[in-house]
């Protein structure tokens, strides 16, 4: 027994970056516990993403042809359970994603491996595979061990690692796995929906660019939109800008707003950090807070503070972006 | 002995056909009457005895002096008056000529309408008829010419520009109502004037008006002859339209003189400080017309569209789809369709819920309505419908979903309640503890609003200052109730209420204060129907007397040129208006009145629980109107609140209305302070105080460093060899003793790589019924909460218990309402919610059972059930699915405190179930199979058809879970709840073992400097790294 299983999402023919992430944190692993690092692809024609995930430390590529137009849920966990059973590998690293859940927590159940999901840190070292995770809505950090388990399926967080570089060569294997004992288990495939465009979605939106009453004026908000535009940013608001009708409700970011659910990085413009406000954002990793009074609560909050005018860091900030 | 003939000339036909007309007109008048009363006997009881003697009393002042019509309208109350009492002097003239001429004529054969009598009653009627007809002339010129916003009827709040049919139907009413009434005292005095210019009578029957216009017909040419003729004629006419007036009072804006007075008599004073209760033995709230209290019902046909309360209306003025008096007279015109039809339907048809929901609960329009109505009461009781539906925003649902589960509108624990004291300089007492003077009732935004916290420690320092002995109830203080009761939640007012009044009791004082007027009015005037009556004060009462009898002196007067808002739930609900301008007049501060001040006061729109609901767009906050009110006195400092929620609300809105540099907002206190000059410590306190920060310090430094410190050690120490897979493994993650197990990494080639798959944990027999339908089994999860300042437990792996929560997770209600949804289209089959918890989690069982599932199990047993561990849920679940025959499991996507995501698969995964995560739409297509559609990162969905029996996981926001209201989770009380707690498992039953938990690296902004174009670059560097793929 030795190795990692890597499995390799992906959606429409397009490898989800996830599965170069967990190359990349396979390639940390190897460090500690070996190789060879083995990535699963599942699907109907794998070869055809081969390519995509010859990166620098994956050793072997192994693929899986599935009698699978999408992904399935139980065929996943099987698939993976049949490799594992040949691989023996220490660890099982899946993307935390919704497909990762799909089968993750499964694929762990059939191995009765020891399990962690949504981990943002996995390391090795001679005490063993330890993983970090958020806990109580990410108020602490939970390191987590799991004692007497001759394998670890672990759902990595995405955004966290980076992906290896290209590698020239990396061996592929096809393998094949009977589905036919869990073809009571699978679904079958109806189509996608693609989401309705242009709206604002804060609870999907990975940067958020919000402003406060610190703008002044509602004449000023086209002057952050476009910025916001320019730097990718999806522009949030505070409450007070929202009531005023300067932007429109679904901006609004707080208790009586939208929870900045899957955001990343958040920049707070002239927003003085009500408690209502620092409910829809205060969990966030990265908060970069702009203001001119140096004692506004959104500092206790900010991961990084500026202190200056917002129009002054408005017009430095474009020229980085432009 | 002088005197005049009543049918000149008529035939006796004649006479008896007018006889026969005044019968009908009576008649019609009675009739008319009987049917509006039997509609009155219709509606619902009246919740609270009567003093109708004192009501009466009330009514014959109110109408006499007109005080109510006068108020904001004088010129309106001079030309009612002028109608009224020469309407009246006719109508008892009228009246008594009746009495003489069919009554004491025809039984004693005398007469005492002669002589000097005669003469004063002719000369009584004719002023009269002059005063009706100036007072008419005045209200038409008035409607013509004045161009009043509270007379037109054209719904520009609600975006209309043309006037509706049944507004032009009001209108025309209007016209005809006061033309009516100026013709038939036109005619009256043209009969009078060809009479005089006829019959020449000495004195001239000392009719003045009467002469002037005989002498004007003479000049024109009218002679005997002609007024004869006049006469003839226009006898019929004044007789005829006196009549049709009678005849039509019932079903005209006439009917006001009746009903009007009925709703005077029956006024309550304290209409919207004292809502009515929600009777368990009554529908919940108002939905149909008939549910309406007949008062509420005499209300509706005594308004006389005068439009005072559309005038005073903060939703009206600020753009929202609410008129106080358009709400009454489309409610009037739907209640007189007595049809059964009309009686069933729905009163939203006529009245929108977004009407319902602008209302502020100001009481700015009961409050000027002169003839007693009460809209707000009517609105909340219309509310209370809606909330039994949970029709309503979905940020204020969510508002009162928190004060359920935590007590207060901030989501904050209980325990948190009393923190802002902390930062004091000495202790606050615990009145439940020890006896205290003064029991001080803080409120929410009071408690735990961070500006509003700031002013409560003035407060604080200021009583402390004055030698108060007051105390809190801390932790036992709930939300008071008072917007949550007009948002017409009642049952959660009354559980609030009753936790409150129940720690009030507890405690040990004289008399209760607070800052929030809003829990001042609750307590004070409403909590007495909850069985709890007390003395209750407003701060700036207690402030003022204590400036007053020098407990306070000023040492620094204020040279301040400030104004003062009243708040609605102090002045006008209450009559305080005083207390807080003593207090600005003792600090020497110079007060200039906005144009809407006292009782005429202009909400800042907070109320009525509108601080909990996002404003539509269009709409002018009304706190913007109040600071463009307040900018426009000129040359004013401060704007002076005296209440936490007009704080917050006057605060925000200065700045985002453009008043920014015009004027500070700040509360009562914070100048009192000033004045006193309390900053300057009391030198025996700053032992105290520097004990106080010393030992603050030391806790957090300690909070901080001491599991860092401990993990630290823990990684140093050398690692223990493995322990071996087995009894250890029992023991739930957070119970594991002190020293970690660990895995070490075995030597590559090693052969004892196994699988061992889970298990369902096996669940010994409970009591449960028979499988005879669809059964879909829903995990809830009693979730976690912990709060901002939390401290570790000792062994550093895991929060300590003291700072931790619990509440219903939010996904799994959204699963929950999948699957309530799912069996009610399918028309039958069972729900059973299952948690794995103590005791404790049966709060959140009870709420699920409330929000629409059959049954419950909790499971737990002493050690081995941890709800967090992902394998222990998974193979309880399982057993539990095993021992119910289960159809389907849903789940949330995941808990919001631990997030794993992971009970779906896992559960399907030990019991050989098709699974998916994250569904957003589930039907069931066949018998064997579910169409549902998964939601992938970026909004795309996808559609599938799988097999069941499955395991699903529902994600949050799939479908809108029902609203619990107090009704229903009392009633849920009854559904059955059974404890599993045999339980074995068979398999390995948890997925890791925490080894430590530590506080995330966050904390103070580490600040950028340097020049704009460093900066930006940071942050730019910064952005593109940290941005997410």
């Amino acid at each position: 027994m030795s190795g990692i299983l890597l499995v390799a999402e992906h959606l429409r023919g397009t490898l989800n970056p996830i599965s170069q992430e967990l190359a990349g944190v396979a390639a940390q692993l190897k460090e500690a516990i070996g190789g060879p690092v083995c990535v699963a692809i599942i699907a109907d024609e794998p070869e055809l993403l081969a390519d995509g995930m010859a990166l620098d430390g994956i050793d072997e590529i192994c693929l899986v042809r599935a009698p699978l137009s999408q992904f399935d849920g139980p065929a996943y966990a099987h698939a993976v359970q049949v490799l594992a059973e040949e691989l023996q590998p220490r660890v099982i690293l899946i993307g935390h994603t919704v497909n990762g859940m799909g089968y993750g927590p499964a694929v762990a159940a059939r191995l009765g491996s020891g399990f962690a999901s949504d981990v943002i840190e996995a390391s090795a070292s001679p005490a063993g595979i330890e993983a970090i995770r958020a806990g109580y809505a990410n108020k602490v950090m939970t390191h987590l061990s799991f004692a007497g388990s001759s394998v670890v399926t672990l759902m990595i967080r995405g955004g966290g690692y980076k992906a290896p570089a290209p590698a020239q060569a990396v061996d592929r294997r096809a393998i094949t796995v009977d589905f036919s004992p869990v073809a009571y288990l699978m679904s079958e495939h109806i189509g996608f929906t693609d989401p309705p465009q242009a709206d604002v979605d804060i609870n999907k939106a990975n940067f958020i660019l919000s402003v406060g009453r610190g703008i002044q004026d509602e004449k000023n908000i086209e002057r952050f939109r476009k910025l916001a535009d320019q730097l990718g940013a999806t522009l949030g608001c505070s409450r007070p800008v929202a009531d005023a009708g300067w932007l429109p409700k679904p901006h609004q970011v707080g208790l009586s707003g939208k929870t900045a659910a899957n955001c990343s990085v958040y920049l707070a413009l002239g927003i003085s950090g009500a408690v209502q406000h620092l409910h829809g954002m205060k969990h966030i990793e990265t908060i970069i807070a702009v203001n001119t009074d140096r004692s506004a609560p959104i500092y206790n909050v900010a991961t990084h503070g500026v202190c200056m005018d917002l129009f002054e860091f408005a017009d430095a900030l474009e020229k980085q972006f432009s | 002995m002088q005197t005049r003939e009543l049918f000149w000339q008529l035939s006796p036909l004649a006479v008896q056909i007018f006889y026969g007309l005044g019968v009908a007109a009576m008649i019609a008048f009675t009739v008319g009457l009987a049917i509006h009363i039997r509609k009155y006997r219709h509606g619902a009881a009246h919740h609270r005895p009567f003093d109708w003697r004192a009501g009466l009393r009330r009514m014959a002042a109110d109408m006499l002096t007109h005080r109510t019509l006068a108020r904001r309208d004088r010129f309106a109350g001079a030309a009612h008056r002028l109608i009224f009492y020469g309407f009246s002097t006719l109508f008892l003239g009228t009246a008594i000529v009746t009495v003489d001429y069919d009554i004491v004529r025809p039984l004693s054969g005398r007469t005492f309408w002669t002589g000097w009598f005669y003469l004063a009653f002719s000369l009584a009627m004719d002023i009269a008829g002059l005063a009706l007809i100036v007072g008419l002339l005045m209200m038409m010129v008035r409607r013509a010419a004045f161009g009043l916003t509270k007379l037109s009827y054209i719904r520009d709040y609600c975006g209309d520009t043309t006037e509706r049919p049944a507004a032009r139907s009001w209108r025309i009413e209007d016209w005809v109502f006061l033309s009516s009434l100026l013709l038939i005292a036109l005619s009256g005095f043209l009969q009078e004037a060809v009479r005089l210019i006829i019959e020449s009578p000495p004195l001239g029957d000392l009719s003045p008006v009467g002469i002037a216009l005989a002498k004007a017909l003479t000049a024109l040419g009218i002679d005997i002859q002609s007024a004869t003729r006049i006469r003839e004629l226009n006898w019929w006419l004044h007789g005829v339209l006196a009549l049709t007036f009678v005849w039509s009072v019932a079903w005209s804006k006439g009917k006001h003189i009746v009903a009007a007075l009925g709703s005077l008599t029956v006024r309550d004073p304290q209409n919207v400080n004292r809502l009515p209760p929600a009777l368990i033995e009554q529908p919940v709230g108002v939905s149909v017309v008939d549910e309406f209290s007949w008062r509420d019902l005499l209300h509706l046909d005594a308004c006389t569209k005068c439009g005072r309360c559309h005038d005073a209306c903060p939703a009206r003025a600020s753009g929202y789809p609410l008129s106080p008096r358009d709400f009454i007279l489309d409610l009037r015109r739907h209640a007189e369709d007595r049809s059964d039809q009309a009686r069933a339907a729905s009163l939203l048809d006529i009245i929108p819920a977004s009407t319902l929901w602008a209302c502020r609960s100001c009481g700015a329009c009961a409050e000027i309505c002169p003839v007693g109505i009460e809209h707000p009461v009517k609105i909340v009781k219309m509310r209370r419908a809606l909330v039994e539906q949970g029709e309503m925003d979905p940020v204020l649902r969510g508002v009162l979903e928190t004060i359920a589960d935590s007590g207060n509108s901030f989501g904050e624990s209980a325990r948190k309640r009393g923190s802002w004291t902390k930062d004091l300089a000495f202790p606050v007492k615990d009145a439940r503890k020890e006896p205290v003077e003064a029991l001080w009732f803080v409120g929410d935004f009071a408690s735990f609003d961070p500006r509003s916290q700031s002013v409560s420690r003035t407060v604080a320092a200021l009583l402390k200052a004055a030698g108060l002995d007051f105390g809190l109830l801390y932790d036992g203080e709930r939300n008071a109730g008072n917007d949550i009761r007009r948002v017409g939640e009642e049952g959660l007012y009354e559980s609030l209420s009753e936790q409150n009044i129940q720690q009030i009791n507890q405690s040990n004082f004289d008399w209760v204060f607070t800052t929030d007027p809003h829990s001042f009015n609750t307590l004070k005037n409403e909590y007495p129907d909850m069985g709890r009556s007390m003395t209750v004060r407003h701060y700036s009462s207690v402030l003022a007397d204590m400036l007053e009898d020098g407990r306070l002196t000023v040492k620094k007067p204020l040279a301040r040129r400030v104004t003062l808002h009243d708040p609605c739930h102090l002045g006008r609900f209450n009559g305080e208006y005083d207390a807080p301008r003593r207090v600005l007049r003792a600090i020497g501060c110079e007060i200039v009145e906005m144009p809407r001040c006292r009782d005429n006061s202009f909400c800042c729109g907070a109320g009525g629980g509108r601080i909990w609901t996002p404003d539509p767009p269009g709409t002018e906050k009304p706190a913007h109107s109040r600071m463009h009110e307040a900018a426009a006195l000129g040359g004013i400092d401060t704007f002076v609140t005296c209440c936490p929620k007009d704080l917050t609300m006057f605060e925000d809105a200065r700045k985002t209305s453009g008043h920014e540099d015009s004027f500070a907002v700040t509360d009562l206190a914070e100048l009192v302070a000033e004045a006193v000059d309390l900053k300057a410590l009391d030198p025996a306190e700053i032992p105290k105080l520097l004990d106080r920060i010393t030992d603050a310090v030391a806790q957090r430094v300690a909070d901080r460093i001491i599991p860092d410190l401990v993990a630290r050690l823990n990684s140093a120490l050398p690692a223990p060899t493995a322990l071996p897979a087995g009894p250890a493994m029992l023991d739930a993650p957070a119970e594991i003793a002190l020293e970690a197990p660990t895995n070490p990494i075995l030597a590559r080639g090693d052969s004892d790589w196994q699988i061992t798959p889970l298990r369902p944990a096996h669940i010994s027999p409970y009591d449960k019924p028979d499988k005879d339908t669809f059964r879909i089994l829903v995990a809830v999860k009693h979730v976690a909460k912990l709060s901002d300042d939390f401290r570790f437990s000792d062994d550093g792996r895991d929060v300590s218990a003291e700072d931790v929560e619990f509440q219903l997770n939010e996904w799994d209600e959204t699963a929950l309402e999948e699957a309530v949804q799912l069996i009610e289209k399918m028309g039958s089959g069972e729900v059973i919610v299952v948690t794995i918890g103590p005791d404790d989690a049966e709060t959140s069982i009870r709420k699920a059972l409330a929000k629409g599932a059959h049954r419950a199990v909790r499971l737990w047993q002493d050690k081995g059930t941890a709800p967090s561990d992902p394998f222990t849920v998974a193979s309880l679940l399982a057993g539990v699915a095993i021992a119910e025959e289960a159809d389907l499991i849903f789940t949330g996507v995941q808990s919001s405190d631990f997030a794993n995501g992971a009970a779906a698969a896992a559960t399907a995964a030990i019991l050989g179930w098709a699974h998916a995560a994250v569904a957003v739409s589930v039907t069931r297509d066949s018998s064997t199979h579910l169409t549902i559609e998964r939601e992938l990162e970026g909004g795309l969905r996808h559609a599938s058809r799988m097999p069941f029996p499955a395991v699903l996981s529902i994600q949050a926001g799939a479908n809108t879970p029902r609203y619990a209201t107090m009704r229903m989770i009392k009633e849920a009380r009854s559904k059955p709840l059974t404890v599993a707690s045999d339980i074995t498992f068979t398999s390995r039953e948890t997925a890791a073992t925490i080894t430590t938990m530590v506080a995330p690296a966050v904390g103070q902004a580490a600040m950028i400097e340097g020049t704009p174009a460093d900066i930006a670059s940071t942050v730019a560097t910064l952005i593109r790294e940290k941005k997410g793929l």
